[in-house]
């Protein structure tokens, strides 16, 4: 699915606005009430009987043996026998090192959109070619990456042009380098939309706030971090919040092309895994049980980076 | 030479050493379209020798697929789920906004919670449903299923664009006599178009690009959509990849076209996701 | 009173009309209402296609009412589509499965064909090909599924590089595989390709196929089952000697360097540049047109005294759901591929078919079949069909990495034996299921 899943979860705290909703005292209020209600229900409605209901059933499932047809009990040990899974403990370590990889695809795009930022002649052509690659499949994007990491692919060839021939290798047969060859991918493919969004917010600063920086005296590269950045950090979490999303929940389809969860386990992610279980060999019940853990690891995730931006920013969403 | 003309030179060589880098990047970032149609336009044998070119895997395409009956399908399914999340998120999301009430920030939680939900662990209990409601092999099973998945990422964009109209400017309104549905649709409704368009650009993308729901769903080759179309291209021990390429390459002009029409309004709409 | 009954007679034939009408897309069995019969596969557009599409243009030449709509479905999620499929019933009346434990996996929805085709029909196929699709693999409890073909997964090489390197014989153990590989080598081949040509989009190298071979030189068919049950634990020593010979292949030159991710193996073989490939008789029609009277079959010599078995196996076929809409169609279809004719159109389409007593008129198919007729080679199965898929999974998944040279073979090997320690014991039986 796409990198944007979810866009922030910068906020998904309580509801947006100001204070709470107060008793329904005046026939306004009454009104107010009840178009909220109304206004509010499709959406409800439809969250509750297409995801809600699922989700609860995906538990039920998770705790049997089930090809769709027949679903025989196991009960809560299923989950016992799972989490001692050596393989389920090789993919989430999988996770965990792909997310050492989200400092650089905040960083790299925050450098582009700076040069952007500076409006050099053309940039906003170049500001849309950056966006186009989230707009290709992940089938091509996975190909090209195939391609890419190669033994007669474009990298080898690039690194012997420059003389750095040595270095060649053959990325995508070893466990630990596929998963930095998916990496690099995934870098790769975040990089227009994060692009996106940090030059909007740069594009939000005050350039007064510039100016009194550079006739302080201060040079390009301090204003831009004592500066610039701060300012910019409601941007870089937001979009940390949406890589980090996209890094469990939206890789699957890359993941799949570029080396269907291997040499080994090397690039099985619990997503992937998922998949697998569920398609691959037709356990749907082991593949709830590895869904709803996901989703759990989700859940988790979020509302630690919640807490991490509440506490830095003071005020809430 | 003077300071002045110094600056200047300064100036000139960042700018060029700037557009420079730039250009680099735009290489980088185009590297895939590039490659995607270099090899489009090769047989599979040239595709192997990497060197020569011809237009045989385009013929191949379109009379291996049925091309524009799934662009057909994929353009309607689109269409009507985009329409229907815009419809279910711009009026829950203007409600969690300006229209609370007890317990609304509990549902707008867990609306956005539903964010999290993954695909692959809920695809089948939901296949299970829908298809006990016979809505397998039919659009209207997919769209639910999309617009299931598209409804609380659009409704927590719209509720964040939301919060950012002034209360007054609907308080206003009401006290003139509009109801607050009307106010919704007079007034909300038309100032939001930077999150119409993000929700539409992202939704079309994400929409577009589904493979598992559209296998599933739409097993009726009649009702296929391409990308599920260029996946069964893929099958089987060979893959003719050239013609895999000529297809990605005709099913990403759509999304692209959609990207292009709506992206000025998409960098403001990207924008309320922060607030200011 | 008469208007009445006129009334009452217009609706009652209008009652009776939908009433046939409905009745005959139901399957009623009448030859005369026009029926569409669904196939659907996942050949996508190779040689079993070809044969599956011209199969439905002569029975519904036979068949003047049924119009036979063969659907291709993605090879990716295929079995998890049919699983879906048979729970709303949405699925076709006949479905291309996979034999050997794919079948008894899915045969929740298949329909066991024990007295819904005549006895005289099954007596032409191959009993071989039957018996493994069939419960506990006894053709007795009735197939599920009719074979399309008959397949050798086996060794193809190339005798006009064989010639220019000095390789007089075909190498037909460890030893001799070594000893060709060098004087390849030396005369400037590419001995032995491997790669993930001819596996779907982002597979890599598909590790079966070899280890297959290194279990028909360690094993008599009858102990198969034994790497089933866990009798023969997959880490036992000979497995793991074998393992460790075959991952010389890449480590003494045998092999090209990219063994796990190269994607023009078939290509090096095509083009002469390379001497052998492990592949199957899905591609024979390939090879002899590039090469012609320069390519041969082989079997693959991995053992360490000369190989006796080859793994000539029916991995596929055609079954009847149990949901179909049209079974009697259905049925005559799957009585059809047993026909002479139908024979005869498998082979125009490069396949060898699974029926008694046919022949082939590509000569390298030819040369496997003689491997198992005169020979007197042993059949054996694909090992992959008879090894649990949670184990097939792993397997295809480490294994490859032992040939790379990045993993140990006792350590992929520990890798399929703990996978197969955690199926319960209903799954790894004395015999199979």
């Amino acid at each position: 699915m796409s990198t944007l899943t979810a866009q922030s979860q910068a906020a998904a705290g309580p509801t947006p606005g100001r204070g709470r909703a107060r008793q329904p005292r005046s026939r306004l209020a009454r009104r107010r009430r009840r178009a909220g209600i109304l206004l509010t229900l499709p959406a409800a409605a439809v969250v509750v009987a297409l995801l809600g209901i699922p989700v609860g059933q995906a538990v039920y499932y998770s705790m049997t043996n089930w090809n769709g047809l027949t679903a025989t009990w196991i009960g809560p040990g299923a989950y016992a026998t799972a989490l001692s899974d050596p393989t389920f403990w090789r993919v989430i370590e999988n996770n965990a090192l792909l997310l050492l990889s989200i400092p650089f695809a905040i960083g790299i795009p925050l450098g582009i959109a700076w040069l952007l930022h500076e409006h050099v002649r053309g940039w906003r052509f170049f500001r849309s070619v950056y966006f186009l690659p989230t707009a290709v499949s992940w089938v091509v994007i996975g190909m090209v990456a195939v391609q890419f990491f190669a033994q007669q692919g474009l990298m080898n060839k690039l690194l012997a042009d420059v003389g750095l021939g040595s270095l060649q290798t053959n990325m995508l047969a070893g466990q630990r380098s596929a998963l930095v060859a998916l990496a690099i991918t995934f870098i790769w493919s975040m990089l227009g939309t994060n692009t996106i969004i940090f030059l909007t917010g740069m594009a939000t600063l005050d350039p007064t706030l510039i100016e009194a920086a550079r006739v302080d005296g201060l040079n390009r590269r301090q204003i831009f971090w004592r500066v610039t950045f701060p300012l910019l950090r409601r941007f870089v979490q937001f979009s940390f919040v949406i890589t980090v999303i996209s890094a469990f929940s939206a890789l699957f389809s890359l993941i799949f092309v570029m080396t269907s969860g291997g040499p080994g386990f090397g690039t099985t992610t619990l997503e992937f895994f998922v998949y697998q279980s569920a398609f691959a060999l037709g356990q749907f019940g082991t593949g709830a049980l590895y869904g709803i853990i996901l989703f759990v690891i989700m859940i988790i995730v979020g509302l630690v980076q919640l807490r991490l931006i509440r506490s830095e920013d003071g005020e809430g969403w | 030479m003077t300071s002045h003309t110094a600056v200047v030179a300064r100036r000139r060589v960042r700018t060029g050493t700037l557009f420079a880098i730039m250009c680099v990047i735009a290489v980088v970032m185009l590297y895939p379209f590039f490659y995607m149609l270099d090899n489009a336009f090769r047989n599979q044998a040239q595709f192997a020798r990497q060197s020569g070119h011809s237009a045989v895997s385009w013929r191949l395409l379109f009379t291996q697929l049925p091309v524009w009956r799934e662009l057909l399908n994929s353009t309607l399914i689109c269409a009507i789920s985009i329409l229907l999340i815009l419809a279910v998120s711009t009026t829950a999301g203007f409600a969690f906004a300006k229209l609370r009430y007890r317990g609304s920030g509990l549902v707008f939680l867990a609306v956005v919670a539903a964010l999290m939900v993954p695909l692959q662990s809920i695809i089948i209990p939901e296949y299970v449903n829908l298809g006990k409601l016979g809505l397998i092999n039919t659009y209207l099973g997919a769209i639910l299923v999309y617009v299931a998945l598209g409804t609380p990422f659009a409704t927590f964009l719209m509720a964040t664009y939301y919060r950012g109209i002034s209360d007054d400017l609907i308080e206003a309104a009401v006290m003139d006599g509009l109801g607050y549905g009307r106010t919704f649709l007079r007034i909300a409704l038309p100032l939001s178009w930077p999150a119409l368009a993000t929700v539409t650009v992202l939704q079309f993308i994400q929409i577009w690009d589904d493979l598992l729901v559209g296998l599933l769903f739409l097993q009726n080759p009649q009702q296929r959509t391409i990308t599920v179309g260029l996946a069964a291209l893929s099958s089987g021990r060979t893959t003719s990849i050239p013609v895999l390429m000529a297809g990605s390459f005709v099913s990403a002009l759509p999304a692209i076209t959609v990207y292009l029409i709506f992206q000025r309004h998409l960098v403001k709409g990207l924008t309320m996701g922060m607030g200011k | 009173m008469r208007r009445w009954s006129l009334v009452a007679g217009v609706a009652a034939a209008a009652l009776l009309a939908t009433a046939c009408g409905s009745s005959a897309s139901s399957g009623s069995g009448s030859t005369s209402s026009p029926v569409t019969l669904t196939i659907w596969h996942n050949y996508g557009t190779e040689q079993n296609a070809t044969a599956l599409q011209n199969l439905a243009k002569a029975f519904e030449k036979i068949h003047k009412n049924v119009t036979v709509n063969v659907v291709s479905q993605p090879a990716t999620n295929y079995f998890a589509l049919l699983q879906a499929a048979a729970v709303s019933k949405t699925g076709p009346d006949l479905a291309v499965m996979w034999t050997g434990l794919f079948t008894i996996q899915y045969k929740d929805f298949l329909t066991n064909l024990k007295g819904k085709i005549p006895a005289a029909d099954f007596a032409r196929i191959d009993p071989a090909a039957l018996k493994w699709t069939s419960d506990r693999f006894n053709p007795a409890n009735g197939p599920y599924v009719i074979p399309l073909e008959n397949q050798f997964y086996i060794g193809f090489y190339n005798k006009a590089d064989f010639a220019k390197a000095g390789v007089t014989s075909v190498p037909t153990d460890w030893s001799q595989l070594f000893a060709a590989c060098k004087r390849l080598k030396a005369a400037g081949y590419l001995p032995f390709t491997y790669g993930n040509g001819g596996q779907p989009l982002g597979a890599e190298f598909y590790p079966w196929y070899d280890m297959s071979y290194m279990m028909i030189g360690q094993y008599p068919l009858s102990e198969w089952q034994k790497l089933y049950s866990g009798q023969i634990p997959w880490t036992a020593a000979a497995n793991a000697s074998q393992l460790s010979i075959w991952s010389k292949l890449k480590s003494q030159g045998c092999t090209n360097s990219d063994v796990l991710t190269k994607t023009n193996n078939l290509g090096d073989f095509e083009s002469g540049k390379a001497a052998m490939i492990v592949d199957g008789t899905w591609d024979t029609q390939k090879f002899t047109s590039a090469l012609g009277a320069k390519v041969a079959a082989f079997v693959p010599p991995f053992s360490s005294a000369p190989i006796k078995g080859v793994v000539d196996f029916s991995g596929d076929g055609l079954s009847m759901t149990t949901y179909a809409q049209h079974p009697t169609q259905a049925l005559q279809f799957l009585e059809f591929m047993t026909t002479p004719q139908a024979a005869r159109i498998i082979n125009a389409a490069g396949l060898i078919p699974a029926i008694k007593g046919t022949s082939t008129t590509n000569p390298v198919n030819q040369e496997m079949l003689n491997f198992v007729s005169q020979d007197h080679m042993t059949a054996y199965p694909m090992l992959d069909n008879v090894v649990q898929p949670n184990v097939v999974n792993t397997g295809s998944k480490e294994l490859p990495s032992v040939l790379n040279g990045s993993i140990s073979p006792s350590a992929a090997l520990a890798s399929l034996q703990s996978t197969q320690g955690q199926l319960p014991a209903s799954q790894r039986g004395t015999s199979y299921p």
